[in-house]
């Protein structure tokens, strides 16, 4: 069903004239979802699972790239190695778990058995019905092309000729350092997670991270009750939750960091909310003003294309989706958060994330409400356009760093006076097009 | 041998506890949670099971005091929760109550509990679980002293809170 469609003209870019605009039938259009999946799920980089997923050799993670479904594993050496979760002999899935440990895969249907490193090790009743010597290599798995990590993120790609992983994720490295550095132990991830799939395309959902402009209107609901129960008082600390960027007129910025990439920062009006708050004697040793000012005193949100969300806001998180159909997106979340990190912290941290972010908290259901309500009405078709213009004007972007992003030494695409600026969307958009277009700068640099 | 004054006591607490919710009289529901209850929905782990350490490890919903209960009928009462207006309508079906133990004034009791939710938008939903209870005697009554919800659902289709469980 691969119907020729000009994807460019989905796009109304108009740098010049401030004008910014997607056609909705992005994300109702199977063939659009088609092209996603060949040169972008299945095209290009894609964030499988982070390191602690997979501490141990044998430990394996089962997840998808596109349609195609994958696994990753732990050699005995150490190293991570990916392959498709498909036997080389009928195809049956190998692995059934989301998560596991195993010395050897051995299939399901006819017990074929195969090592850490893809290679067939056994076929049953090898005597019988096959020549004398025949290789049985033939059955091998089939490898993920690419692998590699960044900072304990790990990412795959079906597609060969990629650019190597350092390059794709460009400027949004120096921003995954302070997510990841700012405290003496490496980050884990929480036990516990939770699976949600929402009707929606998987573009509204990733549009709806890098948006800060619903919060104030989405979320006042949860602000209310966060003050509500500031009111009766018995919230102090750590425990406290940051509402000051949902209600106040703060200091933020946004970037457009290229490649599709996105950042935006808020300061937080509470800074003695943030669970590392309690290590800023030791991080001031370690860090320059201008960094800590990043670590400490700002909220942080970044997004990698196509599917990886990543923020350091009242809680912390990791969350990846998938598009299961044009209207179907499975979501992944995970609380992350620094090895050995005190009790008392580790608790408040959790008790912020279940507040907010589950689709049994106070926020995020209003965030798939809303996401679920814009695609219901993409169906509007006599109302074409989807506007994502806010920030265009040149008295509010910066092509290049701003002074903030000059402090932590990263060079984005563009830069905007405001987290709440539509100049993010924009440059998903511009890279999404270069990648269903086949001509993007991730493939051909 | 059963003691069936108290599993019909039982019964009794958790059905009426089921109608309040259907019937969304969130102040006498309110009511039959002690000051300090808990109300714990458990995570699942990558592994297949639940979470089990409320303090180390992620949970849907965690909330140690009845406050936080009331935060949360308090963010439907905003009407400004897009999730939650209007209210979905919701019929709890409740089974299977069994009197787990009984130690001075506290009991321990199981239910499970399906729940039929409706909205306009999403038509009829079905969330099934299993419910632990801890109750406390006080002042003759039994109240509720920690309720555990363990979902059978491990991929969640939308959304949820508390009136839907
Ligand atoms: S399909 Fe795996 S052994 Fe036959
Ligand atoms: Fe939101």
């Amino acid at each position: 069903m691969t119907q020729e469609r000009d994807f460019a003209a989905f796009i109304d870019d108009r740098p010049e004239e401030g004008i910014f605009r997607v056609d909705r039938s992005v994300y109702n259009d199977p063939a659009v979802l088609e092209a996603e999946y060949q040169t972008i799920f299945e095209g290009g980089w894609i964030f499988l699972c982070h390191e602690t997923h997979i501490p141990n050799p044998g430990d394996y993670f089962t997840t998808w790239l596109g349609r195609q479904p994958v696994f990753v594993v732990r050699g005995a050496d150490g190293s991570v190695n990916g392959f498709l979760n498909a036997c080389g002999h009928r195809g049956a899935m190998l692995l059934t778990y989301r998560v596991g440990n195993a010395k050897t895969f051995d299939c399901p249907y006819h017990g074929f058995c195969f090592n850490d490193k893809g290679d067939c090790i056994s076929v049953r009743s090898k005597r019988t019905g096959w020549p004398d010597e025949f290789d049985i290599g033939r059955f091998d798995l089939a490898p993920i092309a690419r692998i590699d990590s960044y900072r304990g993120l790990i990412f795959g790609s079906l597609a060969p000729d990629v650019p190597e992983l350092r390059d794709y994720l460009g400027a949004a490295t120096a921003l995954l350092d302070i997510f990841v550095a700012p405290v003496p132990q490496p980050l884990e991830i929480v036990p516990g997670y939770c699976v949600y799939v929402s009707n929606c395309n998987w573009k509204v959902m990733h549009e709806n991270g890098p948006d800060a402009y619903h919060a104030p209107v989405v979320h006042r609901n949860f602000a209310d009750t966060i003050a509500f129960r500031e009111s009766r008082g018995s919230f102090e600390g750590v425990n406290k939750t940051e509402r000051g960027r949902l209600t106040a007129r703060i200091e933020s910025a946004s970037y457009d960091l290229g490649n599709g990439h996105t950042a935006f920062w808020n300061e937080r009006t509470t800074p003695e909310a943030y669970p590392i708050y309690a290590h800023r004697d030791e991080l001031a040793k370690r860090f320059s003003p201008g960094q800590l000012d990043w670590i400490l005193g700002r909220g942080r949100h970044m997004t990698i294309f196509p599917n990886l969300l990543l923020n350091d806001l009242a809680s912390s998180h990791l969350r990846t989706y998938r598009p299961l159909s044009v209207d179907r997106t499975e979501t992944i979340i995970w609380c992350i958060a620094p090895v050995g990190e005190p009790a008392e912290m580790r608790a408040a941290r959790l008790r912020k994330f279940e507040d907010f972010f589950l689709p049994s908290g106070m926020a995020t259901p209003d965030d798939i409400a809303i996401v679920e309500a814009a695609q219901r009405a993409s169906w509007a078709l006599e109302s074409r356009w989807t506007d994502m213009g806010r920030g265009s004007d040149p008295a509010f972007r910066i092509d290049g760093p701003d002074q903030a992003a000059r402090e932590l030494g990263f060079t984005p695409k563009v830069s905007s006076t405001s987290w709440d600026h539509e100049i993010t969307l924009q440059g998903v958009y511009r890279h999404w097009l270069s990648r269903i277009t086949r001509n993007g700068e991730a493939r051909h640099g | 041998m059963a003691d069936l004054a108290l599993q019909a006591e039982v019964s009794e607490l958790l059905f009426r506890e089921a109608r309040l919710l259907d019937a969304q009289r969130w102040t006498d529901w309110l009511e039959l949670y002690c000051e300090d209850a808990v109300f714990w929905v458990p995570a699942f782990t990558m592994a297949g099971g639940y979470t089990e350490q409320p303090e180390q490890e992620l949970n849907f919903i965690y909330m140690a005091g009845r406050s936080g209960l009331e935060e949360r009928v308090f963010r439907l009462n905003t009407g400004i929760s897009l999730s939650s207006t209007p209210l979905p309508r919701t019929r709890h079906m409740v089974g299977m109550v069994m009197v787990d133990g009984q130690n001075g004034d506290a009991v321990q009791a199981f239910a499970n509990c399906q729940v039929a939710t409706f909205t306009e938008i999403r038509g009829q939903q079905f969330r099934t679980s299993s419910y632990e209870y801890l109750l406390r005697r006080s002042g003759g009554g039994l109240r509720i002293a920690q309720k555990k919800v363990l979902l059978l659902e491990a991929v969640i289709d939308g959304y949820f809170d508390f009136y839907a469980i």
